[in-house]
């Protein structure tokens, strides 16, 4: 049943696509923190246009399958502009993209829980407001964030099956791969499955220990997501 | 006249708070209410001037002095910090807030840094100071205060009266030209404003520049200068403690220090 797992060339596959997976949820999140950072900013800072281009930019992202965005981004979009464009670059700017439109909210909702007074605090002791929210402001927000960003990671990570729709190597394609040879279909998905949960738990409970160890000391902070 | 450190001339500002549709017809008020919390206050510090003002709660006190700090930016009128006009536009507010020492009443200091690392970050950030420099003038700032035993300590694990000492380090670790003091003391315990007080009446005897909102009496009896009785978001009344303690000239200011009085000797 499980004999597959000790073929060279199905292995080779499995960790070629795990590292896909890896690679593009990693940098996605990571392009999504950066970015939905930026976006949480603007949208409590900005003027009425940055916060109407923002909360356009937020509900295309959030409001339309991960899929589809994908699709015009490797297909379309290339196709329109009669460009070429490596596709795992496509794939990895998307990703980003789509997770900033959820950290935004993540990130607004921990700097507002912080803003009132922490950023007076800064401003009375002759800060600037950018000197304020890269000293007082993000350090306190990310710290509050980094459960939000736990849960983002382990969506992100399961939503990378999509890529396998647009050609792209990822774990599910390797399993589609090997079940096409093997006719294992239940042992290759279990496996697949498997994977998936070791690597998601494993990142978690690594996170969880970075959130203890960056808890400000004598204060429970409580986040819903 | 050169002497003058602050100065407030005709100072207005109003809030507009929306009430809620639904709120409003049940409470029978117009949708837009606006609260004249400061209504064309003039004020001048001199150097070493200690300056204590008071009345109702509600009455404007705090919204003046966050104007002075130009933490709340007044409509109307103008602030000076020495000869520079504040409420001008175009003037550099975070220069100038970096030379007016600010104490909150709910303290505010950042929680996520030590007692040092609170009086640090600005000495890094504004005046630019090296590593060693600013750890020197800060701990010299503790141990003004007297907090040197929590110096690592972060806000949540210390006592209000701690948490309080460690914020007016944070602003008196500047040299600022003056420090505004927002009711230092009543949020705190009874038993903790003692310490507080201490901590401000060796200010005082240092000659700092100071503008404190505050009901302790027998505190302002003994280091201020003037009291400013403020009510309506006016000045109503000034004048040396003498004159408050045994017979203000206006009615408000009688009835308010007879009750105040009242409740001190109560306590």
């Amino acid at each position: 049943m499980f004999e597959f797992l000790l073929n060279p060339i199905y292995q080779g596959w499995i960790v070629q696509g795990l590292l896909l997976t890896v690679e593009i949820t990693l940098f996605g999140v990571l392009l999504g923190l950066i970015l939905g950072t930026l976006l949480a900013i603007g949208d409590i800072y900005g003027g009425k246009l940055a916060k109407g281009a923002i909360a356009v930019y937020v509900e295309i992202f959030r409001g339309s399958p991960l899929f589809v965005q994908l699709f015009l981004a490797v297909y379309t979009v290339p196709a329109i502009l009669n460009v070429q464009i490596d596709h795992y670059f496509l794939a990895f700017l998307v990703f980003g993209l789509n997770s900033a439109g959820y950290q935004k909210g993540y990130m607004k909702g921990a700097m507002e829980t912080i803003l009132g007074d922490q950023m007076q605090a800064g401003l009375s002791t002759g800060m600037s407001k950018v000197q304020t929210l890269r000293h007082v402001i993000l350090p306190q927000a990310l710290r509050i964030v980094i459960p939000s960003w736990t849960n983002e990671f382990c969506s992100l990570t399961k939503s990378t099956a999509t890529l396998a729709y647009v050609g792209l190597f990822d774990l599910v394609s390797a399993g589609m791969a090997i079940k096409g040879i093997t006719y294992q279909i239940l042992p290759v998905w279990i496996v697949i499955g498997a994977i998936y949960l070791v690597w998601i738990t494993g990142f978690s409970k690594i996170m969880d220990m970075i959130y203890e160890r960056k808890k400000i000391p004598g204060i429970e902070l409580v986040m819903q997501s | 006249m050169t002497d003058l450190v602050m100065e407030a001339r005709n100072v207005y500002k109003a809030y507009h708070s929306k009430i809620k549709k639904k709120e409003a017809d049940s409470c029978g008020e117009t949708p837009k209410q606006v609260v004249e919390a400061v209504k064309n206050v003039s004020l001048q510090i001199r150097k070493g001037d200690i300056k204590l003002i008071f009345g109702p709660s509600g009455s404007g006190k705090s919204t003046f002095l966050r104007c002075m700090a130009m933490l709340d930016i007044p409509d109307k009128g103008e602030i000076y910090l020495g000869a520079e006009c504040l409420t001008k536009p175009g003037a550099d507010l975070n220069k100038a807030r970096a030379r007016i020492g600010f104490v909150f009443q709910h303290i505010y200091l950042f929680r996520h840094l030590t007692a040092l690392g609170n009086v640090e970050l600005a000495l890094r950030q504004v005046l630019k100071l090296p590593k060693e420099e600013a750890r020197k003038r800060a701990l010299a700032a503790l141990t003004e205060v007297k907090v040197t035993d929590c110096i690592n300590k972060y806000p949540a694990q210390m006592s209000g009266g701690q948490a309080q000492r460690v914020g007016i380090a944070r602003a008196i670790a500047r040299n600022p030209d003056i420090i505004l003091l927002d009711e230092p003391t009543s949020a705190l315990d009874p038993e903790l404003t003692g310490e507080v007080i201490d901590t401000l009446r060796d200010l005082a005897k240092e000659g700092t520049t100071m503008l404190i909102v505050s009901h302790e009496m027998p505190f302002a009896r003994e280091v201020a200068e003037e009291m400013i009785f403020y009510d309506e978001g006016k000045i109503v009344e000034t004048g040396p403690p003498s004159l408050f303690f045994n017979a203000p000239n206006t009615d408000r200011a009688k009835q308010f220090m007879t009750r105040i009085i009242n409740r001190t000797t109560r306590e």
